[in-house]
């Protein structure tokens, strides 16, 4: 396993290389943006799938706990919700970046941007509960609760507010125009950034839980 | 089926009764908002808005006075149960979908009750003109449901945490967040007669609701159980 885990840890940070040159040397800047800025969409994309998918994670993990009352479930939920915290705040920098290139400000209260604020504001008070309550068990219980009902929001904040508002936000999962879809290089480099910062996700995911088992044995062993 | 609406109406009858005793719920929801509302319309008043924005502005301002309202008021109808140590008791006394329905029922009385209150004084106060009275009087009714079943899940967590009152409000906000800004939309749709984006705001509503209702109604016997 050590071996398996080095040599996946070395791919990853060469895969990661060449995504990030990719990303910068090899592709050419699309058309229609100013400047370098498309350049943000290998990175952007990415973190944003990453904080869904951890969200989903956590939902999953919560669900589990509920079900088989392991507390090794309850890690997980809180580690990725942790990571979901940290790629959202990421995506929500880069697209502040790209905003201020395109749109002029790095903050316009664009459909996207709302949303996100409001996913972290649920994610953060997902935190906020989980250091309320003392008792383990009790901890756990409550914020999977929680973090299901969050999830909940999820789709109508990814899907309903943005249709419902005028958003200046490029469309990416429900882009029915030709015209406007990504050419096969972008295509092919977004698609190994996506596999790249899953990997790298899936990586922390493990060295977090990793460290929330030691933290319980610990305790456990105070007692 | 009945006995089991017969019992939540029991229960819901019962915090009904315990309520009217002290008012310390009703009492916070309505002075809140009244106050809120005396603030409001002292500094804004009906003049100062501009024409074009009065729809948008005023539903803005109706919906913050609701939800903080119900924030201030809402997160009782469990919190008592654990402050008076009846929680046990109604554990013993009836099963946990009862209870969750029966407080479902009694927060979304002090709600429609806040707002059959606040919703005309707001109207009259501020000069606020509905295109589309029944049907305002419709997202009305699906908003408030919907900040009965988001409020009631989240009071039923936060009775069993160690600081509770701000807890209550950090963990409904965000997700009341996504609610208000579709009940917004939906306000000033039957404000300045919008039929279309009425219809489209209703749906959202309608369907986050029915989501929230199923989901809690499945968690709460886990919230509720230990």
């Amino acid at each position: 396993m050590n071996r398996v885990g080095l040599a996946l840890k070395w791919f990853l940070f060469v895969w990661m290389m060449i995504v990030i040159w990719a990303a910068f040397m090899w592709i050419p800047s699309a058309q229609g943006f100013k400047g370098e800025s498309s350049r943000i969409v290998f990175f952007h994309v990415p973190t944003a799938w990453v904080a869904t998918l951890a969200f989903l994670v956590s939902c999953i993990a919560s669900a589990l706990y509920l079900w088989r009352r392991e507390p090794k479930y309850d890690f997980g939920a809180a580690v990725s919700n942790g990571l979901g915290l940290l790629y959202a705040v990421l995506a929500t920098v880069t697209g502040a970046i790209f905003a201020k290139i395109m749109w002029g400000a790095y903050w316009n209260w664009d459909p996207r941007q709302t949303s996100i604020t409001i996913l972290l504001l649920i994610y953060a008070a997902y935190f906020a509960l989980r250091s309320a309550v003392a008792d383990p068990e009790k901890r756990a219980t409550l914020s999977a609760v929680y973090s299901i009902l969050a999830f909940v929001t999820v789709p109508f904040l990814m899907f309903i507010v943005p249709r419902i508002y005028f958003s200046l936000h490029p469309d990416v999962i429900t882009n029915a125009d030709p015209d406007n879809s990504l050419d096969p290089a972008h295509l092919k480099v977004l698609l190994a950034s996506l596999a790249g910062f899953t990997g790298l996700s899936v990586w922390l995911y493990s060295v977090g839980t990793r460290i929330e088992e030691i933290r319980h044995r610990r305790r456990q062993e105070v007692l | 089926m009945s006995r089991w609406l017969a019992e939540a109406l029991a229960v819901a009858a019962k915090d009904l009764r315990a309520e009217f005793r002290t008012r310390v719920a009703l009492n916070s929801l309505a002075l809140f908002a009244l106050t809120t509302l005396a603030a409001v319309s002292y500094t804004i008043g009906p003049y100062r808005l501009a024409e074009e924005d009065r729809p948008f502005l005023l539903s803005v301002l109706l919906w913050i006075v609701i939800f903080f309202a119900a924030l201030a008021g809402l997160d009782r109808s469990f919190v008592k149960e654990e402050e008076s140590h009846t929680a046990p008791l109604l554990r013993l006394a009836a099963a946990p979908t009862v209870v969750w329905a029966g407080k479902l029922l009694y927060n979304l009385v002090l709600i429609f009750v806040l707002m059959a209150m606040l919703a005309p004084l707001f109207c009259v106060l501020m000069g606020f003109e509905i295109a589309m009275p029944w049907r305002f009087v419709a997202v009305l009714a699906v908003g408030g449901y919907a900040l009965a079943v988001i409020t009631t899940i989240v009071a039923a967590i936060i009775a069993q945490a160690l600081t509770r009152g701000a807890l209550f409000s950090v963990l409904s906000l965000p997700l009341l967040l996504p609610l208000l800004i579709i009940v917004i939309e939906g306000t000033t749709a039957v404000a300045t007669g919008d039929l279309a984006s009425y219809t489209q705001s209703l749906r959202a509503i309608v369907a986050m609701a029915g989501a929230m209702t199923i989901v809690s109604a499945f968690l709460f016997p886990i919230v509720w159980r230990d």
